[in-house]
This record gives structure tokens, sequence and C-alpha cells, in this order.
């Protein structure tokens, strides 16, 4: 074999497998692109075609999503404003709860040995597994009894439990990383548990418990299954709203396209915050998930 | 087998030098070992033969035969690696046999092959086993079968026996300097403990800095390093090293009383005074006693025969290693042979001719 | 494990009932009595519509019915071809992109955070999106048909297309999940493996199949089984892309338990249903835990 036949077979192989990465590149990121694009578009520019590349922005969707502008007069009873509202709401206290549900068991989970702990492990794993129509032919029934039908009260009740799994697990790695010593030396000094829990082992994973927050938040925002069918009018939040955002004239795709870059918008968020432990992070966040 | 040529070879990550303009025979069959503190470029320099890195100028020649732009596969090279690199879902006998099916080579030869290389190196047992199961030594010792399957042109070793315990190590190390011979393979083997490399080695190239200090036998480098870092960086404990302050009529040993006249000094010495270092192995520091010397003991501690002691020198300490059984030793002196002349501003040795070989 | 020094005395035991009762009884109360109440509605007659009427003991009746109806069979059937499609795209095209993500080169990290995204979208946002994407009049897929000299496609108008539509978006959606995994996977395999393999004279080809496959085959198999589990009750996505149509043809199984019991509100035999979905679930979670804990003894 020659050097210069391995050159050259190199670069042939080196820019067909650049050439395929970048195909699927596109794939990726190319409908992210048009949906935020089109969230720009008027009516008219939505269905052209061909479609038009340039176009003067319109601004109705995004009108619409906050309720402001022209589109607060015709809005319905009950807006896709209100649906944000209620998003950021529910998914907000319903992260707060879970994370702080999930510390403390992912805490005694990383630190002590009890019975049943495996099992407690993997009943609070399969949640993650749990397909959510089995359960929620229960919950439609227990939540029409309970008056929580159409609550926001239970909506986050689903999402802290939807969640708590998830928490449970990334907080029991940030966990397990702290060294055992850390509370060792507390306690031989004289300080409780508690104390080395609260003072000393909680500052070390505050980093943990943000990322650990930031999946919580994103999956409870995104959350669409048990919000559709627990919802009917006062507690829709964005995502169900935008399923049903269909109006005299058929799908209202401004609607849609502005709400979906509304939902979008926290994720990369998300993203630039955690960015330089992206890579190690949702490894451990899409483990736990799922 | 076969000659290895190093010319004028360079290597640069960005704006680093790893290897600076190095150039090197190994001869067909000989045993060479690259020495030298960490980063000091001898890995790179191995890895550069191997083509897992490229040189950034100089040429790599394999019998004659410039390499730089053949695939490591293509080089016919077989190469160990510091931390074991057995591929952990393959058994031992699957391991062995790795790079002779990836290159296609037919069942019956890989077997009898396969039965060769077990018979060196004892590994019946453990053929169906998993490397996981193996202690770090043996692994090693299946990467080495993996390496010598092949019957390559030369055999690279990167440090092969610095991740396995210190008995084994030992042992490892007398087989692998015995097998050598037996199959008369190249080898380039790197590494950064001397004493690997004083056994070891036909040759020891020695490297500092990105650059060769010294290529010799390891006899010649301990008993005639070329410079005050060969001189230190061989020998345990090591080297001690003495300012040589000129005096009238001799010199004055560091901060002591003590002068070493031109009577007691060889020719090289006293042709040019100027400011020297004196190079002692702590060998060839002997206790003597008696109260009120001139370079007194300070610390004494024994370890079975041995006496290692402390001796000052003005306000510095220095080490000394001796298995006379004094009981009160004082002070000490240097065997007259053992002494070795640096230039103080170069580091390098001035040729006495009195040194004992 | 077990940590002795600190192996806590009443403290220890205060400390694990106070920090982990909130979570048990929340999932008690979230999963398990939604579970038990899931099984015994299964063996009952019983309506959502009324829910004050007493239940009438049914036994297999619901699971027999179920069985017999060719409906829920193609039901089962879109599914497990759902399932195979996309899976197996996903596998593939991920474990491609992960090996080419694995490599270092300038703007590698900005990439693959950018590449991330699609997984972190509602699924709904995605259903839509490509919904509105693969519209057969307007849609700028089919106008990349035309571009390409290609026909249209009535993408979700005609059951076979609608099916590959479908699993194309949910690949799109969670490929980059795959290829997380998978670069984690194949950049845990030491570096000297490869070199130790270039050296043997392994081909890059051979390096692929026989060393690095293999070596990540174990974390590899957790994101098969995750997939399996997460395409098999998958509804969101098709609620959003298809609703289920043309017809029914595009409706999964979560889908059908989903109609079945909030639109026709036979809750006795949605739960049935939802058993038999559980059942296969549950039966895939399994294999999972096993294989994490043999993983786990390995370590």
């Amino acid at each position: 074999m020659s050097a210069a036949r391995n050159k050259a077979i190199d670069h042939l192989g080196r820019w067909l497998l650049l050439g395929l990465l970048l195909i699927y590149t596109v794939y990726n990121l190319g409908p992210i692109l048009w949906l935020m694009i089109s969230s720009l578009k008027g009516r008219a520019d939505l269905f052209a075609m061909p479609p038009t590349w340039i176009f003067t922005p319109d601004l109705t969707g995004y009108q619409s999503v906050f309720g402001v502008g022209a589109a607060r007069e015709s809005a319905s009873s009950f807006g896709v404003f209100d649906s944000l509202v209620n998003s950021v709401i529910v998914s907000s206290v319903g992260t707060t709860l879970a994370v702080l549900l999930g510390t403390l068991a992912g805490y005694v989970c990383s630190r002590f040995d009890f019975r049943g702990k495996g099992d407690f492990l993997f009943f609070v794993l399969s949640t993650r597994m749990l397909p959510p129509v089995a359960v929620l032919v229960f919950y439609h029934i227990m939540f029409a009894k309970l008056g929580l039908a159409d609550t926001r009260t239970g909506l986050v009740l689903i999402s802290v439990f939807a969640n708590v799994g998830l928490a449970t697990w990334i907080m029991k790695g940030f966990f397990d990383s702290v060294p055992r010593e850390v509370e060792q030396i507390a306690i031989v000094s004289g300080y409780s548990r508690l104390y080395a829990f609260r003072h000393l082992v909680l500052p070390m994973v505050k980093g943990g418990i943000a990322a650990t927050a930031g999946f919580c938040f994103i999956f409870a925002w995104n959350e669409f299954a048990f919000s559709s069918i627990l919802t009917t009018t006062q507690a829709k939040t964005l995502p169900v709203k935008i399923s049903t955002a269909s109006g005299a004239t058929g799908i209202e795709w401004t609607q849609i396209c502005a709400a979906g870059v509304v939902l979008i918008i926290p994720v990369l968020i998300f993203f630039y915050l955690i960015r330089k432990h992206l890579l190690m992070g949702m490894t451990f966040g899409v483990l736990g998930r799922s | 087998m076969a000659r290895i040529d190093l010319k004028n070879l360079s290597i640069h990550f960005g704006g680093f030098k790893a290897v600076d303009d190095v150039s090197l025979t190994v001869n067909d069959g000989e045993f060479a070992v690259y020495l030298g503190p960490s980063g000091c470029g001898k890995t790179t320099t191995l890895r550069a033969i191997a083509g897992l890195v490229s040189a950034t100028s100089g040429d790599i020649l394999f019998d004659g035969k410039r390499v730089n732009d053949l695939r490591p596969s293509e080089r016919n090279i077989a190469m160990v690696f510091q931390f074991v690199s057995l591929y952990p879902h393959l058994s031992i006998a699957e391991n062995i046999i790795f790079p002779l099916k990836a290159r296609g080579v037919a069942k019956a030869d890989i077997a009898r092959k396969l039965d060769w290389v077990t018979g060196i190196f004892k590994l019946g047992d453990d053929l169906r086993r998993y490397p996981s199961a193996l202690p770090p030594g043996a692994r090693q010792k299946v990467a080495l079968a993996r390496a010598v399957i092949r019957e390559p042109a030369a055999l690279l070793l990167d440090e092969p026996l610095s991740a396995i315990d210190e008995q084994f190590r030992e042992e490892m190390r007398w087989e692998l300097g015995h097998l050598q011979r037996e199959l008369g393979v190249t080898t380039i083997y790197v590494t950064h403990d001397q004493r690997e490399a004083m056994s070891l080695a036909d040759r020891i190239v020695l490297m500092n800095h990105s650059k060769i200090v010294q290529v010799a036998k390891p006899d010649t480098i301990f008993f005639q390093p070329s410079s005050v870092f060969a001189g230190q960086f061989i020998g345990s404990p090591s080297m001690n090293l003495i300012d040589l302050v000129p005096v009238s009529g001799g010199f004055r040993l560091g901060a002591s009383e003590v002068v070493l006249t031109h009577a007691e000094l060889p020719e090289a010495v006293i042709r040019n005074p100027r400011a020297l270092k004196l190079g002692v192995r702590p060998r060839d520091v002997r206790l003597v006693s008696g109260a009120g010397h001139p370079l007194p003991v300070v610390d004494v501690f024994s370890v079975g025969r041995e006496k290692y002691f402390a001796f000052r020198i003005g306000d510095t300490i220095h080490q000394g290693f001796d298995t006379l059984t004094d009981s009160t030793p004082g002070g000490v002196v240097f065997a007259p042979d053992g002494l070795m002349f640096f230039d103080a501003e170069t580091g390098m040795r001035l040729e006495t001719g009195r040194i004992a070989a | 494990m077990t940590d002795t020094a600190l192996r806590p005395r009443s403290t220890g035991r205060l400390m694990i009932i106070g920090f982990l009762s909130p979570t048990v009884i929340l999932l008690l109360f979230m999963v398990a009595y939604p579970i038990f109440s899931l099984i015994y509605y299964s063996f009952h007659n019983f309506s959502a519509l009324r829910p004050n009427e007493p239940m009438t003991w049914a036994g297999l009746d619901n699971y027999t019915y179920l069985l017999s109806d060719n409906d829920i069979w193609a039901r089962f059937v879109f599914t497990g071809k759902f399932v195979f499609l996309c899976v197996s795209m996903q596998m593939i095209v991920g474990i491609f992109v992960g090996y080419q993500l694995q490599k270092t080169f300038r703007g590698r990290d900005v990439l693959f955070t950018a590449l991330m995204l699609p997984m972190m979208l509602s699924p709904v946002v995605a259903g839509f999106l490509w919904r509105y994407m693969l519209n057969s009049e307007w849609g700028v897929v089919n106008y990349l048909l035309t571009v390409v000299g290609m026909d249209k496609v009535d993408w979700l108008g005609q059951s076979t297309a609608a099916l590959w539509a479908a699993a194309v978006v949910d690949t799109w959606m969670w490929t980059p999940f795959i290829v997380l995994l998978a670069t984690a996977a194949f950049r845990g395999i030491p570096e000297t493996i490869y070199e130790a393999a270039e050296v043997d004279g392994a081909s890059p080809a051979y390096l692929f199949f026989r060393i690095t496959l293999p070596m990540s085959a174990p974390v590899l198999f957790i994101a098969l089984i995750l997939r399996l589990i997460d395409s098999f009750k998958q509804y969101d996505l098709f609620f959003a892309l298809t609703g289920g149509g043309p017809g029914s043809s595009t409706e999964t199984v979560s889908f059908a338990v989903a109609k079945t019991a909030f639109s026709y509100f036979y809750t006795g035999e949605a739960s049935a249903l939802a058993m038999i979905l559980l059942c296969i679930i549950m039966g895939l979670a399994m294999i999972l835990v096993r294989h994490l804990s043999k993983m786990g003894e390995h370590d």
C-alpha cells in the first residue's frame, strides 16, 4: 500500500462522513429553524407555495400568545396567554416540590443502607417508564371525585409525581460524588447529621440541584398527556392549548408556531446555563429519565 | 527484525517542541531503552516510531525505508502500552490472536502461532478467561504475547511494567529481558525507571527537555555520565553534587574548609582552574571514625547490613551509603576512583580517564 | 455501601423516615393505588360516566373481548411496526452520529449541544411542527421533494406514508438521545485500546465492529431498551401529528387506551388494555433492571 493511496482513501472517507453528518445536522436543526422562521410569517406567507424566504415579519402569533395588541380583543374567554400563565405556575411549583422531595430522598438513598432500598429505587425509576394512559384511567376518576379536575393544584400534583423519580435519581448521583468524610468529620466534631446535611453537603451540590431543577422544569413544561386529559378549560397548559388551537379557519398555525417558539425558549436558556456540563449532565439526566 | 533510524526527528504540538531534532540508530535485534523524566519526549518519540503521532520534520526509517507516511498497521511493529490495553470483551486467547485476525491470517496459522506464544509465556491455563479475571501483571504478559505473536519487525514498549506491583515487576523484568534475547527482536523500551533501564538495555538513550542527552551502554552511562543531568538521573540514591571553588593550589569543597590539592586531582581538572562541580555517588563515600572530622557525619540509620548516612559540607547535607559496621563514625572520605568533575557552567563532565569501569 | 462509622442510631432512622416518607407516600398514592385500581377495574364492567353505580364482576370478559377484537390487534401490529421502524432508525443514525461526534474537532461542543435540541422539545410542538411541514399542499417537505424532481407524497393522508412519517418524526426527536448515550459510551473507551488496535492492524471498519461496538454494547443496550419502552407507549406525538388518522390507522396502543377510556368511557375495557400495555412495558423494564444490576456487579 502506498502512502499516497492511503491519503486519498483517508480524504475520501473523511469527506463522505462529513457529508453524512451535515445531512443529519440539516435534518436535526432544519425543522427548528423552520419553526422560528414560520412563527414570524403572516397567514399569506405561511401557506405560500413555493415557500417565501423574504417576507414582512408578522407578529400576530406572538401577540396572541402574550395576549397583547389586536389579539387581545379577538381572544376567547380563555386565551393562549392564560395557558402560558398556567404553564409557568404549574411547572415552577411542580419543579420546586419535586426537587425538594428528590433531594431528601436522594440523600438518604446515597448515604444509608436500609431494608427495601433497592425496591424503592426501582419503584422510583419505574415511574419514568409508566405509560401515562395506564394511571390516567384512575386519575380521571379520582380527580373528579376530589375536585382536582381542571385545576392547577391537580396539575402540580401530577408534575411532582412525574418528576420526583428523576430528581431522586439525579440527586442521588450528585450526593454519591460528595465524600462521606464530609459528614463524618462534622459528626466527630459534635454536629448533628442534619446540620451536616444542611450546612455542608447541600451547599456542595448546589450546582447539581440547579441542573436537576432545569431538567424537571423542562419535562414539566413540555408535559402533555396528563394535562390534556385532566384539564378542560381553566387549567389548560400551553402545550394543551396549542393542540386545540383550531378556529373557524382550521388549525391556527400562526399561534401554534409562535407558541412552539415560546415553548422552546426555556430549553434554550437551560442549555445556555449548563453548557459546560451539558454532556455529563444530560447523560445523567436522560439515564434517570425515560 | 529491522534497523530503525531516526534522522533529525522533531515533533511539535502547537508551539511546544515535544521532540527536538533527535537522531538515533537502533540496530537490528538491539534492546534500546529510552530513559528520562516525565515530559522529556521519550514516549512521543516512541509513538512517532509506531505512527501514532506524525513527525513535524525529520525522517523515520525502517531498514533504510522511509515510513513517515505509513499507517501504524503498515509498519509491522507491535506495541505494549503503559496502561493495560487488552480488549475487555475478548477472552485471553482472542486478545492474543487479535492482530492476526485483523489481518486475515489463515486459521491454521493462527492456531499454530497461538500454541507457540502460549508456550513461551506459559499462558495455557488462562486462555479461556477474560482480562478482568487476571491480575495486572498477568494482563501485561498477555499484552506482550499479543505483541510478539505477529513476529513484528520491532517491539515498542511504553512503560509496560510501571502499572504493576513491585514484586511482580521484578519478575517480569527478568522474563522480558530473557525473552527479548531469545527472540532477537529489535526492541525500543520507554521508561522513567533507571533501574529498569540499567538491567534491560543494550543501550540507554537518555533524554531530557525533548533532546537526547547521552546514548551509551548502561555501564558507560553510569561510570562516565556525559553531564550533571546524566550523573544525577542514573544511580540510586542520587549522585551528590558539590561545588568546587578554585583556590590557590587546589579546590575548596563547597563551604567547608577542606581543600583538594592539585596533587590529588587529575590532569584535566587542574589544567584550566575554574568553578567546577564534583560528583560523588553515595556508594563512593566511605565512613571513617574519629571526632572533629572536617566532613562530619550528622545522621546514620541502618537497613540490615547497610548504613545510610548524611554528612555535612558547610551548610549543605549530602548522602552516603556504606556497608561498614563502624560503631562511631565521625566523618567521611571519598573514594578517589569515584570522583567525577563537571563544568559548573555547561554541566558537561571533564574527561579525566581515571574513572573505574 | 454500609457506612459503619455513620451507621446511625436513632437519628439515622428518623432521617430516613423523615426524608423518604413524603416521596413514598406520594408514589404509593400516585402509582401503586392507581395500578391496583386498574387491575380491579379491568375485571369489572364499569364506566367512568357512572362512577357511583356499583361495578359488576366481569371476570376475564374484558380481556377476552380485547383479544378477540381485530381492531385491537391492529393497534398492536401498528405499534409494533412503529416501534421497530423508529427504534432501528434511531439506533443506526444515532450510533453513526455519536461515533462521528466522539472525535474532537473545532466547534464540536456547540454542534453537539445544538443537536440535542429536538429531544428537549414538547412532543406536541414536534408533532404540530412536522404536521405543518408535511402538509401535502403547502408543506416544505413536499416542496423540497418537487425541487429535486420527485412527486409529492400525501404524508399524513395515507396509512403507510403516515407510519413512515411518524417514524421519521420520532427518529428526529429521539436520535439525539442515542447520540448522547453512544458518545458517552464511545468516549468511555480508553484511547490506548484504539491505539493498540491501530498498531495491531485493525482497519477502521474492523475496529468499529469488533472493538467499539462490543465495548459500548452495555450502554447501547440501555439506550435501546429505554427507546423501546418510550416508543411503545408513544401517545403525544400521534395526537399532534396524525390525530390517529387517516381513519384509525395510526392509533397506538396508548392512543387506543385513551380513546376507549376518555371518548367512549368503557373504563373496564380500557383498564384491561392498559394492563396489557403495562405488562409489556414492565417486561422490558425488568430486562433493563437486570442488565443494570449486572453492569453494577462488573464495575
